[in-house]
């Protein structure tokens, strides 16, 4: 069983394949930087909310989540560190904005 | 967060009964806990989840508010959807859940545990709503 995974949620037609694949890589590469855990052994799994199906403060969201699930135990710098790499590597890879995407990082 | 997702049968709620479910559930819970509108996710999910009635609100928040902010705030979602859609009493339930705070970063700043949230932290909310 992975001590690391991520479940990425996004609105329809927001992120493309080739994006996809970018992000899923540096994800896995972020975990092995921070987390110490092989990228072959941490599964990204992507799913979209249909156009319409998604609000944000009572609006259409154009807004992202990143849902990771890691090994318990790490202290809260690191979890911060973790979460905050992840933050500016999607940003840079999808082009959204800061307020456009949330993760977390939940003990497993 | 919050995040509450709706679980709904296929094609059992229009997008203008979505629309003013999200909006209402972004009223109630701003009023109830003071939070930022732009920090409300409602997502609607069409999935073949088996839940214990067909309609199902399965919500997650900051853990730290009393049981008595937390009963409120479920009773009264509940009813603006139940309201808003004409769903049944005996075919919806729902349940938050709550994980730390601390463990979700959103905006760029993590998330701060209910009552120690900052003025910079209500500020990045209302310029998120705004933009």
């Amino acid at each position: 069983m992975s001590r690391v995974s991520f479940d990425c949620t996004m609105q329809e037609g927001q992120i493309g394949e080739e994006l996809r694949a970018k992000l899923a890589v540096a994800l896995q590469e972020i975990t092995q930087d921070v987390l110490g855990e092989s990228p072959d052994d941490v599964p990204v799994r992507f799913s979209d909310i249909p156009r319409g199906f998604g609000f944000r403060g009572g609006e259409p969201s154009t807004t992202s989540l990143v849902r990771g699930s890691i090994v318990g135990g790490v202290t809260q710098d690191v979890r911060e560190d973790f979460m905050r790499r992840i933050c500016d590597r999607w940003m840079e890879i999808s082009g959204c904005t800061v307020d456009e995407l949330v993760v977390s990082a939940r003990d497993a | 967060m919050p995040y509450y997702r709706c679980v709904v049968p296929k094609d059992s709620v229009p997008y203008e009964q979505r629309a003013e479910v999200a909006k209402a559930f972004t009223d109630i819970h701003c009023g109830n806990t003071g939070a930022p509108r732009s920090f409300v996710h409602v997502v609607f999910d069409e999935a073949d989840d088996r839940w214990e009635t067909p309609y199902f609100l399965d919500g997650g928040n900051r853990a730290g508010r009393s049981e008595e902010v937390k009963a409120e705030l479920l009773s009264d979602l509940m009813g603006a959807f139940r309201e808003i859609t004409g769903v049944a009493s005996e075919d919806f339930s729902g349940r938050i859940t709550e994980g730390p705070a601390k463990w979700t970063m959103e905006g760029g700043m993590v998330l701060p545990e209910p009552g120690e949230e900052t003025e910079e932290w209500y500020s990045h909310g209302q310029a998120a709503a705004g933009g």
